[in-house]
């Protein structure tokens, strides 16, 4: 009997643990969303009392969030396509060859994600001061590629091991020289793999503060950093209606390229690894 | 001519001798089995033949023609692989249909070659389904299908059966060797299974650290193996060791086992064998084992024993007995069980089988 008991308790405690969580990560997000259309012109109690579109209305008409969110989206869709293109060259360079060294060159392409996004950002600003290169979208540009590509290596590569080696060797014997074997059958079973990059690489660019912080211009920033620079100088709801839009951007696309390649299918999918 | 022919071929990786000097040929519609143990060279011949490594030394040539530094897709080998190796994001349609496609063949002559393919190995209405749709045996034909749709020179086939259950393995043997006589295929078997191996094969080569240490047909290979190794790995046996004394008139010599015992078996050829270590095969089913009351006296052109039985297990269609020798020797009896009185554990018993069913092997091999 006690021994069920425990096993109850321990469930609750689950239970609890995933209530909680499920609450911590919605609820602010949820209060951002409902405060964002307050009719209120100043920032006032939780929840609003009536409705309005005024900060969307601000947000749409203040050059300064909408230079900040088309360098964003420009800035997310060339760094996502670049380091999407090199991280599953790099994925397929390390899953199919085996060659000195390659271990190490694993953990290099990986390391961005344990080395503090604050000290890539520092470490790029001298780095570009040194080559006397002072434009922001280069530099940022430069910034974002290296903190999404080891997104893109992980999940390419994790796409291309779940493929056997002899399935290109069939298609080798069937007369498929290596690079039509890639592309009959390493690509389309990875293909989901390097989605999943790509996605991955648009939100972590449209979402970075800390690497863009260092390498913004004057005339060049990204939505996020407009974003703290205006809650440091008037902070409004504006900043409300700026996350809702800079969520709905990275959604859209997650959803869009859901809808283009079955990206929950794949992932999940055993056909696609038998 | 020789559809396939290994000449002296050497492959090593790094300082390990894969394959060491193997050569034969197999002809035109032939089907050859390769037999040995895991890490014989066995799968490193066949991907030589299919151009997946290069021999270190010699020649592999494919009707007639050397193929050293031709790639896989430049050679017309079909292959198919232990685990099948069916692409899963295509159709079986597709897959039948891929190599052709590669290929370069018309569409009209890809669909009815897919046709006849699938109507080969009995898939005709499965060309919309999924390789993940489908059984471990019907994969396995869609592969089969896939590797002869290109009317390879060749057709390799690594381990076919062994992924299958044992029944089903036994039905799909049959049908395999009839689907390759169907298309006339010279097919080269690779397997670990003795079974497989000499069902399926017309000539049999068995492999062991890399050399190949017999060749011959099925039959000849189990009746007259010429190495202690070949003979244990095809078929179980007894094994005596000792020294053979002075050959009589009928060709037989007197074998003396370490242990004690003596029985005559066939002299080997040559001369020499006098105080040179002799290794004895006897297989279980050419032993009679009869309790000893019912015994009756036999001719002295059979070598009889007296022992006690250790264990019976009853397998079924077989009986195992183990014997043992007054000598201490212990002896595997298999009998067929037609409903017979089975012998008991502790029961005296004569034990006898003919000399010429005895295989002489040097010691050592």
């Amino acid at each position: 009997m006690l021994h069920r008991q425990i096993d109850n308790l321990g469930l609750w405690v689950v239970v609890l643990a995933i209530g909680v969580t499920v609450v911590f990560l919605i609820a602010p997000i949820a209060v951002s969303i409902l405060m964002s259309f307050d009719a209120r012109s100043y920032l006032g109690r939780f929840p609003p009392t009536e409705f309005s579109f005024q900060w969307y209305a601000r947000f749409f008409s203040d050059t300064y969030y909408l230079t900040g969110l088309q360098t964003s989206l420009i800035l997310a869709v060339v760094a996502a396509t670049v380091s999407t293109v090199a991280g599953v060259s790099a994925a397929v360079v390390l899953d199919r060859y085996e060659f000195p060294g390659k271990q190490a060159l694993e953990t290099i392409f990986l390391s961005p994600l344990v080395i503090p996004a604050v000290v890539i950002g520092f470490a790029m600003l001298l780095f570009f001061a040194l080559m006397g290169i002072f434009q922001g979208f280069p530099r940022l540009l430069a910034g974002h590629i290296i903190i999404t590509f080891p997104y893109t290596v992980r999940t390419t590569l994790a796409g291309l091991t779940g493929i056997r080696k002899n399935l290109t060797e069939a298609a080798m014997t069937l007369g498929a020289t290596e690079r039509q074997a890639f592309w009959d059958v390493t690509f389309p079973l990875a293909r989901t793999g390097m989605v999943a990059g790509a996605v991955f690489a648009f939100a972590f660019s449209m979402d970075d503060v800390a690497v863009s912080l260092f390498l913004t211009s004057p005339e060049t920033y990204t939505l996020p950093v407009a974003m703290v620079s205006m809650m440091r100088t008037n902070f409004d709801l504006t900043i409300a209606a700026a996350s809702v839009v800079l969520m709905l951007f990275t959604i859209g696309l997650i959803l869009v390229l859901d809808w283009i390649v079955g990206l929950e299918r794949v992932i999940g999918g055993g056909v696609y690894r038998s | 001519m020789a559809v396939v022919q290994l000449e002296n071929v050497t492959k090593r990786f790094g300082n390990f001798v894969a394959v060491l000097d193997a050569s034969f040929s197999l002809e035109r519609g032939g089907i050859l089995s390769l037999l040995g143990p895991s890490g014989c060279g066995k799968t490193t011949t066949l991907r030589m033949i299919a151009g997946f490594e290069e021999p270190s030394e010699g020649k592999v040539l494919i009707s007639g023609q050397d193929v050293s530094g031709k790639r896989p897709y430049e050679r017309n080998v079909g292959l198919l692989f232990q685990d099948y190796a069916l692409f899963p994001h295509m159709s079986v349609q597709q897959n039948v249909a891929y190599g052709l496609k590669r290929r370069g063949k018309e569409r009209e002559y890809i669909d009815s070659r897919c046709r006849e393919m699938l109507e080969l190995v009995k898939l005709d209405g499965f060309e919309d389904r999924r390789p993940a749709q489908l059984s471990g045996g019907q994969q396995q034909r869609v592969a089969l299908a896939r590797a002869l749709a290109t009317s390879p020179e060749v057709v390799l086939l690594d381990e076919p059966l062994s992924a299958l259950d044992a029944k089903l393995r036994q039905e799909l043997r049959i049908e395999l060797k009839q689907i390759l006589a169907a298309v006339d295929a010279t097919t080269i078997i690779v397997t670990h299974d003795q079974e497989e191996a000499m069902s399926l094969g017309d000539t049999l080569i068995v492999m062991n650290e890399g050399r190949i240490v017999q060749e011959g047909n099925p039959t000849e290979i189990y009746r007259n193996p010429k190495t202690k190794f070949v003979a244990e790995f095809i078929g179980r046996s007894n094994w005596f060791s000792g020294f053979l004394g002075q050959a009589d008139s009928s060709d037989l010599c007197e074998f003396k086992s370490t242990q004690g015992s003596k029985f005559w078996v066939p002299a080997p050829e040559g001369v020499n064998h006098q105080g040179v270590s002799y290794e004895v095969c006897v297989r279980p089913e050419r032993i009679l084992a009869t309790s000893v009351e019912e015994a009756q006296s036999t001719s002295n052109s059979v070598n009889v024993f007296k022992g006690t039985v250790l264990n019976v297990a009853h397998l079924g269609a077989d009986i195992h007995l183990v014997v043992e020798l007054s000598t201490g020797e212990r002896i595997t009896v298999s009998e067929q069980f037609v409903g017979q009185r089975l012998e008991q554990t502790g029961e005296q018993v004569q034990i006898e089988f003919r000399p010429a069913d005895c295989i002489v092997v040097p010691s050592g091999t």
